[in-house]
């Protein structure tokens, strides 16, 4: 088909209607369906592609229409179309073109000519680079087997299933996850209540958001609207988080919970909520197992006793669990806030109880279980069919105990723990680290251990579409094209579908992600898994289910929405009755009933029912710290203006968050003779980090914060990078990563608490 | 004059997500450094009973604009059709008498010295688009439109028009009223001078 079929082209040079014939509230006649009847000359002519945005993740992107002149991606604009968005776009969307032109991209593929970490390279063809690749692949598995391979997952994107089939016909179940992301909390909310709840928070009267910042995160017609509607409506939004953010703001209330005592609110709530009588006592009766051993376990987790830990006062936790039990119906929308620090699983699984108890579980506004869309599934390209379980025990580090592999995802290691088999030779060493779209020591904790590691490894390929912060240790470097410069995959969510359309031609060498492991596939001897190298077929066969090819897809141009399903509630005897991923299938909850007292869990040696462990290092749990570290620190994790470790090179980005911040309280600055805008140096037992003071009321006078992921300097503002190790700003040189006291024992989450003192760099 | 352009902000749905911003400079090609967009902000209060207030504002296109009269170059002028105030840049000599006019510090100057500010996307406007910050405003915060219209949206959100001396072509509603903006834009103007980017 001709591609140029499905562009629009409005010429910049049609005037469409007088401006002034159009009133306000009327949206104006933004489509792009209005084709342009001149044959505009070359120059004159702007396209507009439909097609999803890729500055942000995981999950299909936003839907906008990237505007292009003579071949040059010019500037984007929202798809009214897409139902994510509706047209709106958020900063990072609009920043687009210049993260596509940056002078960070990654132009040639690369091999390592230096030492590890000395940055000398030699430019290689694509070809040359797989070759490397291939035959690093194919000695090692002959000699240390196949799991001595371990893929890093990136925040997950559509290419992810792809790292699993690779994995998988090589032969290793070394899918290297964080640890600190979304599974956390699923792994925790499906062995409590069967499947992981979602807020409804457009049917709310009281939305308690925890542990989350709902409105950077995620697609503008999501999470975001949902809430600002629901505060427009009159529902009562109260925000349990360490500091006031403008979500905070929005809110009735404001929780100033300390960082990482999320579950001694949690079981302080249980607390009050079971002894003044004020659960849904049916829901409890049918639907609950143990409440009576919870009854008797959370009398220790008194209000007062919460005080001192949570830095709350004991009156204030007793409201918040009287008007959370009381006001029908609530919705929790948590965040990922929960899934870092030990306790993570205890506090996730007393949330979900308290959803339980309080009669808000799958009923109209509370938290309830997605019933899926009507749209039929694609066709997943995960290859989890071969799992085995020899597979699970050849784990170098799991994420999840293996009892409990594969989990949701997959089977999965703790991205950490694969460097630290690198040191350790635990259980065995992993000998090849891919990371695709990830860069290790940005992402996670200990980057001193990680950093050796990648001293230590054996062949270490990067594969991005920028220049990485351990680019350095990389044997070979693959850059692959930015999702604007090709026109595959299919992307989906909810219940629509789109293809994705090539805005403009790649500016180097480049091939997609998916084309990497489809090639790598074939290099390998795996062709029959990679579909013979033909990415068509790859589509085609995904598509199926649909019904449709990729160029029927492609055909139109906004993609397909089906009609939504009708929400259904209550779905107690289904949902509850749900088989688990692992191999018996045995299903999440065994009594058929919410796993208020987890049998599961106790047979295998954890904790029957949710209890409080200390962050390693805190006020409550590490007083002697506190002479010489008298400030608790944590990070945020998400921002207006970045994701995780990427795009501080991105001058429109950079400008609004031009360096990397210490939150702190006036009073704190006071003490210590800090002005706004000061270098501070901010010192944990771990480490130490540099960075500039931001003076914030709404910030808890004992708590300082950083948003984490600071690594890239931005060349056009002329603004600086900073060190990944000792007085840089990366925030994971902050943290404890003893096993034994800064990882949740179930699900891995890493503590990113701990104690700090701060003073004028 | 026929009908006068303007925006209408909702205070309580802005976010402080910066879209409108950058949305602006993409659009508008505006180099590092400059903004026609801004989002400011304002704390108030004592922790942990402590409140935090925002808006986004741009030139507000007075109907008696100050920057027009004060320009002795005769480059700032008010357009009869809409009432959108724009500069001609070849006839602006950088001289900064509009900057001290302009009781909001609207005015900015770039690397060619001559004065750029908001134009309401004109261009956009002519293709029968919305200026691109209110088009991609996600928190849906800002309405473009005339003000007759704007004054009905905003009276049904207990909003009230901007008053100042050159009647500036805006409304407000949420948890700012006219004189809390006028506040906080002098108090953002401290900031912005004290910026060091």
């Amino acid at each position: 088909m001709n591609p140029d079929k499905d562009r629009f082209l409005v010429s910049r040079r049609t005037i469409l209607k007088a401006a002034g014939a159009i009133g306000a509230g009327m949206p104006f006649a933004d489509s792009p369906t209005g084709q342009s009847s001149h044959a505009a000359t070359a120059e004159a002519v702007e396209e507009r592609i439909p097609t999803f945005c890729a500055m942000c993740g995981p999950g299909l992107g936003c839907g906008i229409y990237a505007c292009v002149r003579n071949g040059r991606f010019l500037r984007v604009e929202g798809m009214k179309e897409s139902p994510l968005n509706g047209g709106r776009i958020c900063a990072k969307a609009h920043a687009a073109p210049q993260w596509v032109y940056s002078p960070q991209r990654l132009k040639r593929p690369l091999k390592r000519t230096g030492a590890k970490g000395e940055g000398k390279f030699a430019p290689i063809s694509w070809n040359e680079a797989l070759d490397l690749i291939a035959a690093k692949l194919k000695e090692q598995k002959q000699k240390y087997g196949p799991e001595s391979l371990a893929i890093l997952s990136p925040a997950r994107r559509s290419y992810s299933e792809y790292l699993y089939r690779f994995l998988i016909a090589h032969g290793s179940p070394n899918y290297g996850h964080s640890g600190i992301c979304a599974m956390q909390k699923a792994f925790a909310f499906t062995y409590t209540l069967g499947s992981a709840p979602m807020p409804d928070v457009s049917r709310s009267k009281l939305i308690l958001i925890w542990g989350k910042q709902p409105i950077y995160s995620g697609s503008t017609r999501g999470n975001l609207k949902q809430i600002l509607d629901a505060k427009e409506r009159g529902a009562k939004i109260i925000s349990i988080k360490p500091t006031l953010e403008p979500d905070v703001a929005l809110s009735d209330l404001w929780i100033p919970i300390r960082p990482g005592t999320d579950a001694a609110l949690a079981l302080a709530m249980l607390h009050v909520i079971i002894n003044e009588k004020l659960y849904d006592s049916q829901f409890v009766t049918q639907w609950t197992f143990g409440f009576e051993k919870l009854a008797d376990h959370v009398q220790k987790y008194t209000p007062e006793w919460a005080q001192p830990v949570t830095g709350l006062p004991a009156a204030q936790i007793r409201d918040l669990a009287r008007t959370y039990a009381t006001t029908k119906p609530a919705c929790i929308d948590h965040g990922n806030g929960l899934e870092h620090v030990p306790s993570s699983n205890y506090a996730v699984r007393s949330i979900a109880i308290l959803m339980a108890i309080t009669g808000n579980l799958d009923r109209p506004g509370g938290d309830i279980f997605p019933s899926g869309g009507g749209m039929p599934f694609p066709k997943s390209v995960h290859l989890k069919e071969r799992y085995t379980q020899e597979w699970v025990d050849k784990l170098v580090g799991p994420e999840f105990p293996k009892p409990f592999q594969p989990s949701t995802e997959g089977t999965s290691a703790a991205y950490y723990r694969i460097f630290n088999s690198v040191l350790t030779g635990e259980p065995y060493r992993i000998r090849t680290v891919i990371a695709p779209g990830t860069q290790p020591t940005v992402s996670t904790r200990g980057v001193k251990n990680v950093i050796e590691a990648l001293k230590k490894l054996d062949f270490y390929v990067v594969v991005d579409v920028m220049q990485t912060a351990e680019m350095n240790y990389a044997d070979v470097v693959v850059p692959v094209a930015t999702m604007y410069e090709t026109d595959h995959p299919f992307e989906f969510g909810g219940n629509w579908i789109m293809a994705r359309r090539k805005v403009i031609e790649p500016l180097g060498d480049y091939k997609s992600d998916y084309e990497f492991w489809i090639d790598l596939g074939v290099k390998m001897g795996y062709g029959k898994d990679f579909w013979n190298g033909s990415l068509a077929e790859c589509m085609n066969e995904q598509l199926k289910p649909l019904n449709l090819t990729m160029d029927e897809l492609r055909a139109r141009p906004t993609g397909i929405t089906f009609p939504s399903k009708s929400m259904e509630y209550e779905k107690y005897s289904r949902v509850f009755a749900s088989p688990s991923t692992r191999f018996t299938k045995a299903p999440y909850l065994p009594q058929g009933k919410v796993a208020i007292y987890n049998t599961t869990f106790e047979e295998n040696g954890f904790e029957p029912l949710p209890i409080w462990v200390e962050p390693p290092e805190s006020p409550t749990g590490t007083p002697d710290l506190m002479r010489k570290y008298p400030l608790t620190f944590s990070d945020f994790h998400t921002s207006k203006a970045y994701n995780a470790g990427w795009l501080r090179n991105v001058p429109l980005l950079r400008e609004i968050l031009p360096f990397p911040t210490l939150q702190i309280h006036p009073d704190t600055a006071d003490e210590r003779g800090i002005h706004e805008g000061d270098w501070v140096t901010v010192e944990s037992p771990h480490g130490s980090m540099k960075i500039r003071a931001q003076v914030n009321p709404g910030i808890r006078p004992d708590t300082v914060m950083a948003l984490h992921g600071w690594w890239q300097g931005c060349e056009e503002l002329g603004l600086p990078g900073f060190p990944l190790l000792e007085g840089g700003a990366n925030t994971n040189t902050m943290y404890s990563v003893d096993e034994r006291k800064a990882f949740d024992p179930l699900v891995t989450a890493m503590s990113s608490q701990t104690l700090v003192q701060v003073r004028k760099a | 004059m026929s009908r006068q352009y303007g925006i209408y902000i909702r205070t309580d749905r802005c976010i402080q997500c910066h879209a409108c911003e950058v949305a602006c400079k993409s659009w508008n090609g505006i180099e590092p450094g400059i903004r026609w967009r801004r989002v400011a902000d304002e704390w108030s209060g004592k922790f942990p009973e402590v409140a935090n207030r925002t808006v986004s504002y741009s030139c507000m296109h007075c109907a008696k604009p100050a920057c027009v009269g004060a320009c002795p170059e005769k480059a700032i002028s008010k357009r009869s059709e809409d009432g959108i105030v724009v500069v001609d840049v070849r006839k602006c000599k950088g001289c900064r008498t509009c900057a001290a006019a302009c009781p909001f510090h609207i005015p900015e100057y770039g690397r060619t010295g001559t004065m750029q500010k908001c134009n309401l996307c004109l261009e956009r406007l002519q293709q029968g688009r919305q200026p691109a910050c209110v088009a991609t405003c996600p928190g849906e915060a800002l309405t473009f439109g005339f003000m007759d219209e704007l004054a009905e949206l905003s009276a049904a959100k207990s909003g009230e028009k901007l008053e100042a001396a050159t009647d500036p072509s805006l409304y407000i509603s949420g948890r700012l009223n006219g004189q809390a903006f006028l506040d906080l834009l002098n108090h953002s103007r401290q900031l912005k001078d004290a910026s060091s980017l």
